[in-house]
């Protein structure tokens, strides 16, 4: 009796403190984090006027999103190709980032020097400068020239693409990649070292038993890494959307950007929210799909 | 003799299956390296290509022959003007004061939350971690407009405010324009990227053993002396992981310096509005951002900007390499 008595006790006690330890943070969520977030929810529906000491909120209803998606010209026009980028940067990088992470968990002279070059980018990548650094570099990587005088010198990606006879949206599709590929590598950064740690945490017995057993290499990443990785991958690609959903090269997130420094907070707020709404959508659908569909497969 | 003809018998199907089994390998590690060092090229153009560019004068980009090896030089102009237009000294030390030292109090604050949500089980534990999910999902953007119009009078749970229309006095700070603004979010563990720094920590106490910790509660030690003796100096790896991962993203930060702060920008902000203040200071059209003449100062600035990460990169590169093996932020 006495016994239980005292469990209970720690068991309370051990409680209590999760809440001590985490009191802090709560309090922060509650004043730097909730508050604001409904705050914009109500500046999504209202009108707002900047006055002395602060501003006046009215509400005024759907008003902003009709505003902004049936009468503003710019809007749909950023929103459809922040969400092209989007789609379709998406696997590449994933795909991209993979085969590289398999590559570099590989044993082999000269790993540690790759290692680092490839984690540059998580240096990099998400400041500021990198959007210099491409507005130079990043707009004729088609030609991988710094500018024309150059490009002129290379072969260039639309005549590798006329040379193999291919047409239409394949074609379209090839040359955009190409020259994105500054882009996309630049933003495997992260990805490549949160592969490289899942594939760290897969059992070495694994490969052992395979091995015993005569599997080939082809059928030991298809039926051990491959589904070993699957959280990983799905970790990955969750924070890879949010990533490219909140990059500040998204032509959206840009814009908006330039329009709340002017003091434009209901329209903008709108604009955010459906923004957020659409990519959440789509990416709990991502979610749904890779659960239903692959995770079921390996379970 | 036998051996020989052993060897010799067995020669035509043993070895020849050696042969190809090694110059299959030989090839794939030949296909591997044009893979990694093609990739490496792409990863190392750009920064090659920044260097190179800021120690040129302009009349090197007329000269069409060159391409890789820097012949006009004009490095003092270049990074002189980089320097003046970005003031970097004022900035350094902005960048240090705002960004820098509140990702060491992030990193502090984020550990204790952490410790608490992989150690303790509570029965709101579930809607925290929703909390924590949400956190990371949410763009700053969403939020950053009602923080800074907040910041202008703090205030906490609505008590100060009250005591204003009680009494009639005013005690809510205005938070804006100081350092303030990037602390007190850190100190609560809600700054940039902390829900991520978070959920690594977390992942990272998950794996730690925990019967050291439960001696020590057995021994007498309250439960913060066990994260301060215990937990804390076995977690160095993650800290490190953490720390640089806070730093980076705190020394790129030009969004919320540029809302928070109305002049002593950060360098990050300094860098992304570089091409304005070059072209009003020197009277040079930065508008493509291919002007000969600016493009060697703002490629200047690039460098200056990126040169400490960098640094900091090299000096911990291998730990830090070493350490992302170990953490297993992915569980």
């Amino acid at each position: 009796m006495k016994k239980i008595k005292k469990n209970r006790g720690i068991v309370e006690l051990k409680s209590r403190y999760g809440y001590l330890f985490t009191l802090h943070w709560i309090i922060g969520i509650v004043v730097f984090f909730a508050v604001p977030l409904i705050q914009s929810i109500i500046f999504a529906f209202s009108e707002i006027e900047i006055i002395s000491g602060g501003i006046d909120i009215k509400l005024v209803g759907f008003a902003n999103f009709k505003q902004i998606l049936l009468e503003d010209p710019n809007y749909e026009k950023w929103l459809s190709s922040s969400a092209t980028s989007y789609l379709y940067s998406l696997p590449l990088i994933i795909l991209l980032s993979m085969t590289l992470a398999l590559i570099l968990n590989q044993k082999f002279r000269g790993r540690l020097f790759f290692r680092a070059l490839y984690f540059l980018p998580v240096i990099i990548s998400t400041g500021a400068v990198m959007n210099l650094i491409f507005k130079t570099t990043g707009s004729d990587m088609s030609g991988m020239g710094v500018s024309d005088a150059y490009s002129a010198n290379m072969i260039s990606v639309d005549d590798i693409v006329k040379l193999l006879d291919i047409q239409g949206e394949v074609a379209t599709y090839i040359t955009a990649t190409i020259s994105k590929i500054f882009d996309l590598v630049w933003s495997c950064g992260i990805q490549i070292v949160l592969f490289l740690a899942g594939l760290q945490s897969v059992p070495q017995s694994f490969f052992e038993a395979s091995r015993v057993e005569g599997a080939t290499k082809w059928e030991e990443f298809w039926f051990i890494t491959f589904p070993m990785l699957s959280r990983v991958t799905l970790l990955v690609t969750v924070f890879t959307m949010v990533e490219l959903i909140t990059s500040e090269r998204t032509t959206l997130i840009r814009n908006v950007y330039t329009m709340m420094r002017t003091g434009n907070y209901d329209e903008t707020s709108a604009m955010m929210w459906f923004y957020f709404l659409v990519c959440g959508a789509v990416m709990g659908l991502v979610i749904f799909l890779y659960n239903r569909i692959l995770m079921k497969r390996w379970e | 003799m036998k051996n020989i003809i052993n060897a010799f018998s067995s020669f035509g199907d043993r070895n020849g299956q050696l042969i190809k089994k090694k110059s299959v390998g030989i090839l794939y590690s030949i296909f591997r390296l044009v893979i990694l060092l093609s990739i490496g090229f792409i990863i190392i153009y750009p920064l090659i290509y920044t260097i190179i560019t800021s120690l040129q004068s302009k009349y090197a980009f007329l000269n069409s022959t060159r391409i890789w090896i820097p012949t006009e030089f004009a490095i003092v102009e270049n990074y002189k003007a980089a320097l003046d237009a970005m003031e970097y000294v004022k900035s350094f030390w902005s960048t240090f004061k705002n960004e820098l030292l509140s990702a060491g109090i992030e990193v502090a604050s984020c550990a204790i939350v952490a410790y608490g949500l992989a150690r303790f089980d509570f029965k709101l534990k579930k809607v925290y971690t929703a909390i924590l999910f949400l956190t990371i999902l949410v763009p700053d953007m969403m939020i950053i407009i009602p923080r800074m119009l907040n910041y202008s009078h703090l205030d906490l749970f609505g008590i100060l405010g009250l005591i204003d229309k009680l009494i009639g006095v005013d005690l809510r700070p205005d938070i804006l324009d100081t350092a303030w603004a990037f602390w007190l979010p850190s100190l609560f563990g809600v700054g940039l990227k902390s829900g991520i720094l978070i959920y690594i920590y977390i992942q990272f106490f998950k794996g730690l053993p925990q019967e050291l910790e439960e001696a020590a509660w057995v021994d007498g030690a309250g439960p913060f002396k066990t994260f301060l003796a215990i937990a804390l100096p076995s977690s160095g790896v993650v800290i490190l992981t953490v720390t640089v991962f806070s730093m980076i993203w705190h020394w790129n930060d030009s969004l919320l310096s540029g809302m928070y702060l109305t002049d002593n920008f950060p360098l990050a902000r300094q860098v992304s509005r570089l091409p304005e203040t070059l072209g009003s200071k020197y009277h040079i059209i930065l508008n493509s951002a291919r002007d000969p003449q600016g493009i060697g100062y703002l490629m200047a600035g690039c460098v200056l900007f990126i040169v400490p990460m960098l640094i900091m990169y090299m000096i911990l590169q291998r730990w830090f390499i070493e350490s992302i093996d170990r953490v297993g932020i992915t569980g």
